[in-house]
């Protein structure tokens, strides 16, 4: 008999799951963005305020990385992709928006008594030809070298900067998002890796045991980026697979209006020059 | 001799007192672990966990604000994992252990499947999931196309512990219940399912718990949106997939990720603790009292 209770309930729920599935149908105009990590969060906040601005809208973020943002954006998967970078020639098919601007800095434990550190020496340390902090004037200890996840728009960044090849680079962690690293080198006092200047800012006047170093004698710092004088830098881009129309080109132009200022600068990233 | 024999009684003592050292200092340390990990959480996450908590929307890519939407989530892609998976797993399990003889080949061939998809990453299962519900299936990002797949991530596990809690019982009952002429539907209904209750139970819980604390095979079908939803053809985030984007992607998120975190495991509690009550109290019962 509860036997018979149960399966009857069983039933009842995948009736009443069938039913609640087929009103998903009536839904009325809805936008997918795919793409970069970095970018999610702050695609996410923007297409809630351009859903309480534009009733009946469903702006969809989905995240998995830069490379994925292309991929959907060109097979439609994607109504606009999410792209951390700038566009590189074989991608000029693509239409891209840029919303913000992000830094690029190197970190080190806040213990390391090393303050600066040239393009040069940054390429031998990535590319184990520097192994032990003492050649760099740091203490006896060997460098753990933190490197990027293929596909990740920083790691492209970097090697597109330092002229380096990624087979070239001798890591002994190799991370994904953001935070990942922030946390590896926070947690390693020997660790070098990049990360997003603006999240480390922030998390290192939160007390976490970080420290930027300047490149090329450039403070790593969101003012720097700002007025472009950082050298490492890149743009937070929307791509789309044609030129955008309707729903996707106004939320690509509200994405570039001063009204959603205050959401870039609260995640720690650059709005375009007013 | 004196000395001897009390040597003697030394070499007996030592390895059994190093025996009992070694089992207690085991068992020990893996509680010791999970209180660690527990406090950890408790002392990073209670701060943040409130009633509000539990019942309003993420604000500032999840920094702010609570988690309702994300938990009606998890619950929603856990319900449709466990409705498509115990079925056809249940069923499988009964094929295995009661219709087949351990020597069939076929049963043999199922098995082995089995176990090599038990192995199989989860990352995996969830390029499958996406290639082949999101995209095959036209199910895009939704609850359905995660639940799904971690159906196909849990089966080897609930049919592998369902098949051997069948065996377990002993052979006499069968022989019995044919002997009282049950058929063998009936024999599986009145007595061997309940029999075998709290096995089939503990396998569900395995599924369950390695479903919940799914991570990559959610991010590619159910998605990252954390909007309410409104029907399971909505993306929806996984809570584990939150806990992963606040602490991994959100510059301090951490607050709200141990916040979550300790919800993750309250509700796994939760459940191993109303399933095996079930298991108990409902179905074991059964077949004690007539």
């Amino acid at each position: 008999m509860r036997l018979k209770a149960l399966t009857t309930t069983l039933c009842g729920i995948l009736i009443l799951m069938l039913l609640t599935a087929s009103v998903a149908l009536a839904v009325e105009q809805k936008l997918v963005l795919t793409g970069s990590s970095t970018l999610a969060p702050l695609a996410t906040e923007i297409g809630k305020r351009f859903e309480r601005q534009n009733p009946g809208v469903r702006v969809d973020v989905q995240s998995g990385g830069s490379s994925r943002g292309i991929t959907d954006a060109r097979s439609g998967l994607a109504d606009i992709g999410l792209v951390s970078r700038a566009l590189k020639e074989e991608e000029k098919d693509l239409k891209s928006f840029t919303v913000a601007r992000d830094g690029i800095g190197m970190i080190v434990h806040k213990s390391n008594p090393v303050r600066e550190l040239s393009d040069r020496q940054i390429i031998d340390i990535y590319t184990g030809k520097i192994t032990n902090w003492r050649a760099v004037g740091g203490p006896d200890q060997p460098i753990t070298v933190v490197n990027k996840a293929e596909g990740r728009s920083t790691l492209e960044l970097f090697l597109h900067h330092f002229r380096l090849k990624n087979s070239d680079i001798k890591a002994q962690v190799v991370i994904g998002e953001n935070q990942q690293g922030i946390k590896t080198v926070a947690g390693n006092r020997n660790a070098i890796g990049y990360v997003s200047i603006g999240t480390a800012e922030y998390e290192a006047s939160q007390g976490v045991p970080i420290k930027l170093l300047p490149m090329a004698g450039v403070a790593a710092s969101v003012e720097n980026v700002r007025n472009g004088s950082f050298p490492l830098a890149r743009p937070l881009n929307l791509v789309t697979k044609a030129e955008p129309q309707g729903l996707a080109r106004r939320f690509i132009d509200f994405s570039r209006s001063e009204s959603v200022h205050d959401l870039v600068e609260a995640q720690y990233f650059v709005p375009l020059a007013r | 001799m004196a000395e001897a024999e009390s040597l003697a009684v030394t070499r007996r003592w030592l390895p059994e007192a190093l025996m009992t050292l070694a089992v207690w200092g085991s068992a020990l340390l893996v509680a010791g672990i999970f209180l660690w990990l527990l406090g950890d959480l408790l002392w990073r996450g209670a701060g943040h966990l409130s009633w509000s908590f539990l019942f309003s929307s993420p604000l500032n890519a999840g920094r702010a604000g609570g988690i309702a939407p994300i938990l009606v989530s998890t619950l929603l892609i856990l319900g449709v994992a466990v409705a498509a998976a115990v079925p056809l797993g249940l069923a499988t399990a009964v094929l295995l252990a009661e219709f087949l003889s351990s020597h069939s080949r076929f049963g043999r061939l199922v098995g082995l499947s089995l176990d090599v998809l038990a192995g199989v990453p989860s990352i995996v299962f969830g390029l499958f999931g996406n290639a082949f519900f999101s995209i095959f299936l036209g199910l895009g990002f939704s609850i359905l196309s995660g639940g799904l797949t971690l159906a196909c991530m849990v089966l080897p596990i609930l049919v592998r512990t369902a098949e051997a809690a069948l065996r377990a019982v002993p052979d006499d009952w069968r022989l019995a219940g044919a002997a009282l002429g049950l058929s063998r539907t009936a024999a599986l209904r009145h007595i061997l399912l309940p029999a075998a209750s709290s096995g089939l139970v503990a396998g569900l819980l395995l599924g369950v718990g390695r479903a919940m604390a799914e991570t990559a095979a959610l991010i590619f079908t159910s998605g990252y949106v954390d909007r309410m939803p409104s029907s399971l053809f909505d993306s929806g985030r996984a809570l584990s997939v939150h806990i992963y984007d606040l602490s991994m992607n959100v510059a301090g998120g951490d607050g709200n990720a141990y916040a979550s975190a300790l919800v993750l495991i309250g509700l796994l509690i939760l459940i191993n603790g109303t399933s095996l009550w079930l298991a108990e109290h409902w179905l074991n019962r059964r077949i004690l009292t007539p």
